[in-house]
């Protein structure tokens, strides 16, 4: 069954701005395990994934039309030689399209020994949070294939959305 | 020279770097069978290294649109055809024929010009033509097979037992690994002279850059050497494909109830594992089809005067940086007319025997399945999916036959998969790359020639009409209303012909073929990527699945 990533986009921002407005009361939590988080921003929310999982943050160098691939990759890169696909990954997670600006970058990721190239709208910073600041994302915001979003962390008066890039990126042959 | 012009003048650049060698040894070799038919002696040898040279310069220059080049290089190949098959035929007037048809064809090659006069090439193709039509069939004509002296192929494989202590068994994946860092290291030498170039216009010369230049130079040239040891180790002899053969014909023959001989040569010719691999299984395919549809049975060869004992050679040679592989049987032939009419019947144009070659019919898929063409003519089993997975490989497969006489089959491939000669397009904005193996031809696009018959582009290409149509719209990535666009590139493979417009012919490159990540989905048209020189990644087309694409493309 495909999945409707537009709606899902717009669920996905609706629950994060409430969750924000929540997550505005917190206080720094107690020390405890921490995620090392990459984070960055697509349209207006941040998103976050294991900084394990990447490999290196690069400027938006010429990427090459593919003909006939899906939607949401935006092409080919040269990485030092690599072939890098790179995926967009704001029409991926149905958000909506936008034009690049200077701050946008490809994060380079490793996902399962496959690389490939995230575009996304800017890159802040490597973050730790508490374990226990995150929650789980709400159940109406995951529907079947696209439950690529494994919680949601509240840490700082921030709101970091975690993706689950192995379930985000298409499956390996 | 006007811009239009420079796309077409670095290609002929490139034309004649690659052909004008190819011409000169052709000339020599020329002369010196004269030398030798004179002295008595046969020359077996220079006569069989001639059909592969011409056989580039012929292909070269149609894909060039030099049409008096082809036709000398056509009718040089016909003329040595009919000599390698008929000794008694080498004579003065023959040679003096070869010879100043080598010396036209340098002559024409160097000079390499779209506007060359046809006018003496005309003149020789004539006079080609009267020699082979005053020639006359010889009752027997086994006499050139014997002589020839027939080397063993496969079988070496366990010679060099001394070599042993020092040969290292290497996974083929770490070849594969080891090129790869290879390629990131000729796209890091691209970007260090780019960088060279950049710091010169801003600082002027001096004796610092000079260096710098000197280094980038020289480590170009490392990495080139680099780049042959490697590909040169992913090679090996094609006999570990051809071992399997001589047990396989044999066992074939005596279930068939026929006496096959089968002869082997040029198994020591080098070829990229990969290509290997996949090369067996459409040998098989052809060795069976001689053995099983195109030997006749030995009473009707005793009848035929023809040794009861049938022939089936499996050759294999280097020939300009591809393989050419021959499998020919001293059988039946094809039956040309009944290939023609089941053509017909499949709706294909088969009646004009001038402009629709053989070979273009034989590999039709609903025509090789047929029965009652395998069972009248012989052959014709499955002949698509050998010329598909041939296809594949980057390769050609062309078909002679001559009834009563035998078939042969020449594929050409490629000696690698691993870097492809390509023609460089640009389409929209996009860089291309085109494998050259299925580039017959580039033409400039006079919008007036180009007609539109039920909203499809066609045009008049040597004699025929093919479809000619819009890159962007083959790739999807034109807009509304297409550019005009300034040249077509005629493809051609498995007998189809479509011409796909585009913007800009860039040139001629060697490109190391990387694949599709999985995340790219499974593209028609496109076969892999590659980093051009500049750095900038293209897709390789999959000139096989366009030309195959029908209605749906364009």
């Amino acid at each position: 069954m495909p999945v409707d990533h537009a709606r899902m986009g717009d669920r996905l921002l609706g629950f994060a701005d409430d969750m924000d407005a929540r997550a505005a009361a917190d206080v720094a939590a107690a020390p405890g395990p921490e995620l090392h988080l990459l984070t960055f921003a697509l349209d207006r929310e941040e998103f976050g994934i294991p900084v394990t999982q990447v490999r290196e943050v690069i400027r938006v160098s010429e990427i090459t039309r593919v003909p006939q691939a899906p939607a949401h990759v935006r092409g080919v890169a040269n990485l030092r030689g690599r072939i890098l696909a790179v995926v967009e990954l704001r029409s991926r997670l149905g958000l909506a399209p936008a034009e690049l600006t200077p701050r946008a970058r490809v994060v380079v990721v490793e996902v399962r020994g496959r690389v490939l190239g995230l575009l996304v709208d800017a890159v802040s910073q490597v973050t730790k949070v508490p374990q226990a600041s995150v929650v789980p994302a709400p159940e109406e915001v995951l529907s079947g294939e696209a439950d690529y979003v494994t919680g949601v962390a509240r840490w700082q008066s921030r709101l970091i959305i975690l993706l689950d890039l192995e379930k985000a990126l298409a499956p390996t042959e | 020279m006007s811009e239009d012009e420079n796309p077409f003048g670095e290609l002929l650049q490139d034309y004649v770097l690659e052909c004008l060698p190819l011409a000169e040894q052709v000339a020599d070799a020329f002369v010196e069978l004269e030398r030798r038919w004179r002295a008595g002696d046969a020359a077996d040898e220079v006569l069989a290294s001639l059909p592969g040279r011409l056989h580039t310069v012929k292909g070269n220059s149609a894909m060039m649109g030099l049409a008096p080049m082809r036709e000398v290089a056509h009718a040089l190949e016909d003329a040595c055809g009919l000599l390698r098959q008929r000794p008694e035929r080498r004579d003065d007037a023959a040679a003096g024929l070869l010879v100043a048809g080598g010396g036209l064809l340098v002559e024409l090659v160097r000079q390499a010009s779209p506007d060359l006069d046809p006018a003496p090439a005309e003149r020789y193709v004539e006079r080609v033509r009267q020699w082979l039509s005053s020639d006359v069939a010889p009752a027997s004509d086994t006499q050139p097979e014997r002589r020839r002296t027939e080397r063993r192929g496969g079988g070496e494989g366990g010679a060099g037992g001394d070599k042993a202590a020092s040969v290292v068994r290497v996974d083929f994946r770490r070849l594969d690994a080891m090129l790869e860092v290879l390629g990131e290291g000729l796209i890091q030498h691209a970007t260090l002279a780019e960088a060279y170039r950049g710091l010169a216009r801003l600082t002027g010369a001096s004796e610092e850059l000079d260096r710098l230049d000197q280094a980038v130079v020289a480590l170009q040239k490392t990495l080139k050497r680099l780049e042959s040891t490697l590909m040169e180790t992913r090679l090996l002899p094609i006999s570990t494909v051809f071992g399997r053969f001589p047990r396989m014909v044999r066992d074939t023959a005596e279930a068939e109830g026929k006496r096959v001989r089968l002869v082997q040569g040029g198994g020591e010719t080098p070829l990229d594992k990969a290509v290997l691999d996949r090369l067996s299984e459409p040998l098989v395919h052809l060795v069976t089809n001689a053995i099983v549809h195109g030997m006749e049975p030995g009473d009707v060869r005793r009848r035929a005067g023809k040794p009861e004992e049938g022939t089936v050679r499996l050759e294999a040679a280097p020939q300009a940086g591809r393989v050419v592989i021959r499998v020919s049987d001293d059988g039946r032939g094809l039956d040309e007319r009944a290939i023609r009419k089941k053509a017909e019947a499949l709706g294909q144009d088969g009646r004009n025997e001038e402009s629709i070659p053989l070979r273009n019919l034989i590999f039709l898929p609903g025509l090789s399945t047929a029965e009652r063409v395998s069972t009248l003519a012989g052959r014709g089993v499955g002949l698509d999916v050998v010329a598909g997975a041939i296809h594949a490989l980057g390769g050609t497969i062309d078909v002679e036959t001559a009834v009563g006489r035998g078939t042969a089959f020449t594929l050409s491939l490629p000696v690698t998969l691993a870097i492809v000669r390509s023609l460089i397009v640009e389409i929209d904005q996009e860089r291309y790359a085109l494998p050259l193996a299925h580039v017959a031809e580039t033409v400039r696009a006079e919008p007036e020639a180009i007609r539109q018959i039920n909203q499809r582009g066609v045009t008049q290409w040597r004699g025929d009409l093919i479809h000619v149509a819009d890159g962007g719209a083959v790739l999807g990535t034109g807009g509304e209303r297409p550019a005009p666009r300034r040249f077509y590139v005629v493809m051609a493979a498995a007998g189809k012909r479509r011409g796909l417009l585009v913007d800009r012919l860039v040139g001629h490159q060697d490109v190391v073929v990387k694949g599709l990540d999985p995340e790219l989905g499974r593209p028609d048209v496109v076969s892999g990527t590659t980093i051009l020189g500049d750095g900038r990644v293209a897709c390789i087309l999959d000139t096989v699945r366009i030309l195959e694409g029908g209605r749906r493309a364009g």
